[in-house]
């Protein structure tokens, strides 16, 4: 019969088309050898790695062979990247707790758990505990949570924040503002007062808030998660310092007095002058001219000032650290910059009045009337939306800055 | 074995076999009268950049093409059913077709359907390659560069200050913003910091991975001012999705005032000191 013919015919098309990719693949160099490698052929360093930390995979990648590679390799930021990611926490971890408040409210909402001994409460499990010397109370974060922890913020925060919290991870490399590092502590925006720690409450916010104009965006993270991957940064700190260090203080969120103005224009006049009154100009922009500068702050009236008046300037030497480096910072200019935590007036009130942790920006809160404080957030946000990506905004500054 | 049916029962069908085949014209045509209406309704913005239209034309010759030779091969499937159906008085036939007459028309058939689809659709790739895609414009002149750095999740944007040059003071570095001059060629330098990422202009019609290790390159030219949007195309972790960034395309003018001004930021926020801020690539070495 005719078809039968066919049949073979069609079978050899049939393997000719299945080996065809593999004898065209196979023993040929790929056509951009020269290319530099991109996967660090580096050990891990298991300096950055915590004592308490275990390897679960041993048998991972090439184990065998780390020694070799590991000798020659030179030093850089790209050795950090381990090729065993250490996913298992085998001890517990000591920390400062968020402190009084939090454990009374915590016994109230757990009545079995807790039992008054003397002033303080006791823990029944264990997590909590008073101690005399210091007068605060401990927190001590199960290595079952630590873990759980640990996985999620290496799936979801160590890109950037490095696989030991070091603020150094893969995607964190040249980026400016540099990431937070967990090891030391300093943090910018958790709307706390930046000499304090910030509370559990605080971060949280912070991770689902997200900052603006950031790769830290709104973290859709569900709650428990998000409590334990908190837990796990706690336990970051380094014996010693952070929240291993008795003598830090935790603190809340700032407090938010109610906004006193109810017209808005009169809040940003007495913003514009609250802002150049308080030499807000000393880092931030000023968005006044010089004789008007001098007529807000009641000087001569000939005072003259820097060509980088209406500028912001680059805050060197920072307390922030990345690989040694003292990273410098540069104050927003809000009508160019985005804002990375002030979306409405409330939220730029918070800023200024907590501060900016290790950026130089200090906590107003206690340092000048509220009023003002709202006055300056109000004047604040209208810079923003009045001129930030507009097209007037050019004209706007060029009148600031022309010669008088 | 006779496998046509006899001549008479057609004779006796002729006025349906005429029905059918009109039928079949009109369906055949109607993909191509309703793409525009389709892109309307439900397709992507209209192309914003120079050369972007060649992408939509591509897409709808292959759509129409692929959706008409879709109707017509139901369309002959349909008449056997109907006509040779189970019925009273009607033998079933069989056939191997592989009668001469059955190969030849086999053949003939799929010489047309290569030479109509395949053989156009190559010729127009292939143009498209050579005439744009490939054609990427040299560096210098009218061209604006871009470096492009992809991360887990954010795309860094650094382009050169007033000064035009890369590596010096006033490169504009941006997260997840970029402003480009209209009516210019703008190349784009893509790496990787981490993983492979891909960028995704849908309005400009462009899309390109960017690897780690290497640097690839892609360009188009903004014809139409406003704001577009840059995506990731190639699933890169958990934020995948969040990483996305606004393309602003400015007239000249604006454009010129946008790149003074933020040049003199940058100049302001630059520290020579930290040289790991300072990521510009040496690929412009090249620049004639």
């Amino acid at each position: 019969m005719k078809p039968r013919l066919l049949r073979p015919a069609s079978a050899l098309l049939l393997l000719a088309g299945l080996a065809a990719p593999l004898l065209a693949g196979g023993g040929q160099d790929p056509p951009h050898g020269a290319a530099p490698p991109a996967a660090p052929a580096q050990p891990a360093p298991q300096a950055g790695v915590p004592a308490h930390a275990e390897s679960l995979s041993s048998a991972a990648t090439e184990g065998g062979e780390e020694p070799a590679h590991g000798a020659a390799a030179p030093a850089g930021p790209h050795a950090r990247a381990p090729l065993h990611v250490p996913l298992r926490i085998t001890e517990p971890a000591r920390v400062v707790s968020p402190g009084e408040e939090y454990v009374d409210s915590l016994a109230g909402k757990q009545p079995g758990r807790f039992r008054k001994d003397g002033e303080h409460w006791v823990d029944n499990t264990g997590e909590f505990a008073w101690d005399e010397d210091e007068e605060i109370y401990w927190q001590t974060i199960s290595a079952d949570q630590l873990t759980r922890g640990r996985q999620d913020f290496v799936q979801f925060c160590s890109s950037c924040h490095g696989l030991e919290g070091d603020g150094y991870g893969r995607s964190a490399q040249h980026l400016r503002p540099p990431p937070r590092s967990f090891q030391q502590s300093t943090f910018k925006f958790t709307k706390v007062p930046s000499d304090k720690l910030p509370n559990d409450d605080a971060i949280i916010t912070l991770v689902r808030h997200g900052l603006d104009g950031t790769p830290m965006y709104k973290w859709a993270v569900s709650e428990e998660r998000l409590h334990d991957i908190v837990q796990y940064i706690k336990s970051l700190s380094p014996e010693g310092s952070g929240w291993r260090d008795p003598t830090n203080e935790i603190g809340a969120v700032v407090e938010t007095a109610p906004d006193p103005w109810t017209d808005e224009s009169a809040a940003i006049a007495a913003g514009e002058a609250a802002y150049h009154r308080n030499q807000c100009y000393g880092c931030h922009p000023a968005y006044v001219t010089a004789p008007r500068l001098n007529e807000i702050r009641g000087v001569d009236p000939t005072t003259a000032y820097g060509a980088d008046l209406t500028y912001p300037k680059l805050k060197k030497d920072s307390s922030y650290e990345v690989l040694g480096y003292k990273v410098a910072i540069l104050p927003p200019d809000f009508t160019w910059q985005t804002m990375r935590y002030s979306a409405d007036a409330r939220e730029t009130y918070q800023t200024i009045a907590s501060g900016i942790g290790g950026a130089g920006m200090p906590t107003w809160k206690g340092a000048m009337p509220d009023k003002d404080l709202w006055a300056i957030a109000h004047y604040v946000r209208h810079l923003t939306d009045t001129w930030k990506d507009k097209p007037g905004r050019a004209a706007f500054m060029a009148g600031l800055r022309k010669a008088p | 074995m006779n496998a046509r049916p006899s001549g008479r029962s057609l004779r006796a069908r002729r006025p349906a076999w005429l029905a059918s085949l009109a039928a079949l014209l009109a369906l055949a045509c109607a993909p191509a009268l309703s793409a525009q209406v389709v892109a309307d309704r439900w397709g992507p913005n209209p192309p914003a950049s120079a050369e972007g239209h060649r992408v939509d034309t591509l897409f709808w010759l292959i759509t129409t093409m692929i959706s008409a030779s879709f109707v017509i091969v139901l369309l002959l499937l349909l008449i056997p059913v109907l006509r040779d159906r189970a019925r009273p008085g009607h033998r079933a036939s069989y056939d191997h077709g592989s009668s001469l007459h059955d190969k030849r028309f086999t053949a003939i058939v799929s010489v047309i359907v290569f030479i109509v689809l395949d053989a156009s659709v190559l010729y127009i790739t292939m143009r498209d390659l050579r005439e744009v895609v490939w054609n990427i414009p040299r560096p210098g002149g009218n061209t604006y560069q871009v470096e492009v750095l992809a991360q887990q999740w954010a795309w860094n944007f650094r382009v050169p200050g007033p000064d035009g040059r890369f590596g010096t003071s006033d490169d504009i570095v941006t997260i997840n913003a970029l402003t480009l001059p209209v009516d210019r060629p703008a190349v784009f330098n893509l790496a990787s910091k981490d993983v492979i990422h891909s960028f995704y202009v849908p309005d400009m019609r462009v899309k390109r991975d960017a690897n780690p290790g290497a640097i690839n390159q892609v360009w188009f030219q903004p014809a139409v001012t406003g704001n577009y949007d840059i995506l990731c195309a190639e699933l890169c972790g958990y934020a995948h999705y969040q990483m996305h960034g606004t393309l602003a395309v400015l007239p000249q003018a604006e454009f010129e005032a946008w790149q003074q001004e933020a040049g003199a930021l940058a100049l302001a926020a630059w520290d020579g000191n930290d040289s790991e801020a300072n990521w510009a690539w040496e690929w412009k070495e090249n620049t004639p």
